[in-house]
């Protein structure tokens, strides 16, 4: 066989394996939030979510008020905060800045071009606006993928002494429990996407189908913060931390909670809170939408909903 | 310089027949988007198994010697057991592939941590290249994949699947 030969039909085999490696996938517009029709509320409706602009001319009185701002983790949306602002409304007196992450909530390629810095921007973004409307007690609470890139802020010093009271993290991802994750830079371009498992209700708030790039995102983020834990930082005065972790959890593995409390200190250099859950749910917070919930679930929710309002008063 | 390693490492025995070759080194070992860990090896041949195509060794590598040596990184420890298969044994350079086993430990270092799995019973696979140099010294490069890492359900967290080695030994004993 000549040697002409044998590279058409390399060329051959190669053309049929990439065309084979499916990059857009089927999106049902209707149902899921990756189409061009269900995008994040927020979007909407903005000042609903966004104390930034819910209030024009904040009081003294709302100026000193607790202001959260609840920040969810990746590929969802601001639904995942939802059933803590509904638990705060009957049982304390806060404000509650829902932030959707860049990128999120919106189309499936939308949210594939978006890189973590993307995400992490409209975080600072309200930030940024409640501190120049004046509020003063600002707290930040946020599960999974939100923990790494408050960490990262925290790190690159975007948020300075006394700028927030509480940090609340929910089940914190530092290492995934997935450890494939950690391959998606080679089988991800062969793949293009992958697959979660939703439910019927979780498909109006979460993304089905992860694109590889996100994922490559993901890891970066995960790895960054990762190895700024291994050399060590401090919390800026006047900040408290709690992480609230599930002992068994398929997406975050609970060793990112060890790497945390290895890594990262209290201005006074004493440790910080750690609250290890006996849970095997991801993100305990968030309910809603999910099948086979047990009252276990529930109490265990209850109970971190209490601590942090409770620490959100003192 | 190196005729005089050599023949102090070639120190041959006709009576112990059964031993081909006996050597030690130092192992230093990445695992993809994780922990550099490091330490000890030895590697043994024998003229009855397989007429030295079979190597058996023993590894510990640790981050306590690696990536956790004044930081903040979990120190872990990896015992391993080695059979491998080398191609080409009357050669320099030696395609390799092995399957491993062992122990895994990681030390957490807080109460609060101990309801957390910290170890784990090893299995892995590696191949790779190895190269005998003129003087007593052979190098090991292999690619490895841990069939049994963490699950977040099971399993210490930070046993991740893909590592890169590296084997630098030392002849101690070789029978001609």
């Amino acid at each position: 066989m000549s040697t002409k030969n044998i590279f058409i039909k390399l060329l051959l085999i190669l053309s049929l394996f990439f065309a084979a490696c499916s990059d857009s996938p089927e999106i049902d517009n209707e149902t899921m939030l990756d189409g061009d029709q269900i995008f994040d509320p927020s979007l909407y409706n903005p000042e609903q979510y966004l104390v930034s602009l819910s209030i024009d001319n904040p009081s003294s009185t709302q100026k000193n008020k607790s202001v959260i701002i609840a920040v969810h983790g990746y590929s969802g949306s601001t639904f995942e905060w939802d059933e803590f602002r509904a638990f705060s409304a009957i049982n304390a007196d806060i404000l509650i800045s829902q932030v959707l992450l860049g990128g999120h909530g919106r189309t499936y390629e939308e949210f594939k071009k978006s890189t973590w810095k993307d995400w992490q921007k409209p975080i600072m973004a309200e930030y940024n606006a409640l501190r120049e409307k004046g509020y003063t007690n600002i707290s930040f609470a946020g599960s999974s993928t939100a923990c790494p890139l408050v960490l990262n802020l925290i790190k690159e010093g975007s948020i300075g002494d006394n700028g927030m009271k509480n940090i609340f993290l929910i089940d914190p991802i530092v290492i995934p429990s997935d450890k494939t994750l950690t391959l998606v830079g080679l089988v991800g371009p062969m793949l293009g996407y992958f697959e979660a498992t939703n439910t019927t209700i979780e498909s109006n708030y979460y993304y089905r189908f992860r694109p590889q790039e996100t994922l490559n995102e993901l890891l970066d983020l995960i790895d960054k913060v990762r190895k700024d834990l291994q050399k060590g930082y401090k919390l800026p005065t006047g900040t408290q931390l709690k992480v609230y972790k599930s002992i068994k959890d398929d997406v975050a593995d609970a060793v990112s909670a060890v790497l945390i409390y290895k890594g990262l200190k209290n201005s006074d250099n004493l440790p910080i809170n750690i609250e290890m859950l006996h849970s095997e749910l991801h993100v305990v917070t968030r309910l809603n939408g999910r099948d086979d919930v047990t009252q276990k679930d529930r109490n265990i929710q209850q109970q971190v909903f209490e601590d942090m309002l409770m620490r959100l008063m003192q | 310089m190196t005729s005089m390693i050599c023949l102090q490492a070639q120190t041959t025995d006709k009576n112990e027949d059964w031993l081909g070759e006996f050597k030690v080194g130092i192992r230093t070992q990445k695992t993809q988007k994780l922990y550099w860990e490091n330490d000890l090896t030895v590697n043994f041949t024998s003229p009855k198994i397989m007429n030295n195509r079979v190597h058996l060794g023993f590894s510990y590598v640790t981050t306590r010697l690696g990536s956790a040596m004044g930081t903040n990184a979990i120190k872990q420890d990896n015992f391993l057991l080695n059979m491998g298969y080398f191609f080409r044994p009357q050669k320099k350079l030696q395609p390799f592939a092995r399957i491993n086993t062992g122990f895994f430990y990681a030390d957490y270092e807080a109460a609060i941590f101990d309801e957390l799995p910290n170890t784990a019973v090893l299995f892995s696979v590696d191949a790779g290249l190895a190269y005998k140099f003129d003087a007593p010294f052979t190098v090991h490069l292999s690619v490895g994949y841990n069939l049994n890492t963490g699950t977040g359900a099971d399993g210490p967290g930070t046993l991740y699947p893909v590592y890169y080695q590296m084997s630098i030994f030392y002849t101690l004993f070789k029978n001609k």
